[in-house]
């Protein structure tokens, strides 16, 4: 037991931590209090959260599809330039109207040579699907005109996204080069598993009415220069062996 | 941790650029027909995945398919069919002959790339 003269210090010191302990106890009290209002402040943040991850996901899956969109737009301009051989040049359009369109039937039309806008029949450089659709206005490698979308579209080069009135066309594309129509590439039908040109599509088909005919006519151009080239090389060595 | 190497098979340059671009952090090999995919497979026995198209010259992707599947060495191999052959009879083949999916041409990136994370089990690029 403590004796008598310490008492009023230990008493003195308890007090002290009474006092304290109050003093946390009624912190606590006002900390319990303000908890059903942390509660609903801790749920409205949450709420933000989960509404900026629903955000970000959004763009995430927009930003995902704008690179698979340029990523197609870039391979399919890489490819088109990527060679001068002109068989390759329109495999290529073949490869890209069927890989990156979905196109099931489609023809590529160019103008036959010396022949103008808005003049004349158009022969079938390429076609895919068109076996049993051999007559009409495309057989025997020529289009001979009757489509009207066809038609309206080598003459006046614009763009043109089906349906289309009076038209079995689902898109006909211009194909130009310097600012003059040289041919289109018409797509007459879709895979089944695709039902309409989508919106991203419409880049692509801008892009090959930029891109297909200039790479094509380059790619003739080199082709026939070189085959000149070789004969003249030809002929000058058989001239220097005489 | 070692990339998972793709064997991708397809006739279209178009295509074989595409997936050297869309899968940036995978080892590719390539080829352009069914026999060339089966000397490939030969040479890279590491090759984890295969991107295969349906419609090639010489050997078509149906009887490579097949000629993986019964390769006791190559039948773990899981194979993803890219084709326009869309209907629910070409589906049906394609998963009757072994593929592990089937995605249609065109396809939209993401869509393929989630197919190639699920069966890799690693990032896609």
């Amino acid at each position: 037991m403590a004796p008598p003269e310490q008492l009023p210090s230990r008493i003195g010191s308890a007090l002290d931590e009474l006092r304290a302990a109050l003093t946390r106890a009624a912190e606590l009290t006002r900390e319990l209090e303000g908890r059903p209002e942390s509660a609903a402040d801790l749920k409205s943040r949450l709420a933000d959260v989960e509404s900026d991850r629903q955000e970000l996901s959004a763009k995430l899956a927009e930003y995902e599809h704008q690179v698979g969109r340029l990523m197609n737009l870039y391979v399919a301009t890489y490819q088109l330039h990527a060679t001068l051989d002109p068989g390759e040049v329109q495999a290529t359009i073949a490869e890209i109207a069927v890989n990156l369109l979905g196109a099931e039937r489609f023809v590529l039309l160019f103008r036959k040579g010396g022949k103008n806008e808005g003049e004349g029949d158009c022969e079938i450089a390429f076609s895919e699907g068109m076996e049993e659709n051999a007559s009409g206005a495309y057989h025997d490698g020529i289009y001979t005109g009757g489509d009207p979308a066809v038609d309206a579209t080598l003459a006046d080069g614009i763009l043109r996204i089906g349906p289309l009135e009076g038209s079995e066309a689902m898109a006909c594309v211009p194909l130009t080069v310097q600012g003059t129509t040289v041919g289109a590439l018409v797509i007459l039908k879709l895979f089944d598993h695709k039902a309409l040109l989508r919106p991203e599509d419409r880049d692509l088909l801008d892009l090959i009415a930029a891109h297909a005919a200039s790479a094509l006519f380059a790619a003739r151009v080199y082709s026939n220069t070189d085959r000149k080239l070789k004969t003249l090389e030809s002929l000058v060595a058989l001239v220097r062996r005489q | 941790m070692k990339a998972t190497k793709v064997l991708v098979v397809d006739d279209s340059k178009l295509l074989h650029r595409m997936f050297e671009m869309m899968l940036r952090g995978f080892p590719l090999v390539h080829a352009f027909d069914g026999r060339e995919a089966l000397d490939r497979l030969a040479e890279h026995k590491d090759v984890e995945l295969i991107l295969l198209d349906i419609n090639m010259p010489r050997m078509n992707g149906l009887e490579f398919l097949t000629a993986v599947k019964a390769h006791p060495e190559f039948a773990r191999i899981p194979v993803v069919i890219i084709t326009t052959e869309g209907t629910e009879d070409d589906t049906e083949r394609g998963m009757q002959a072994g593929a592990a999916a089937y995605v249609k041409k065109p396809f939209r990136n993401e869509e393929l790339l989630s197919v190639i994370s699920r069966l890799t089990a690693s990032p896609a690029a």
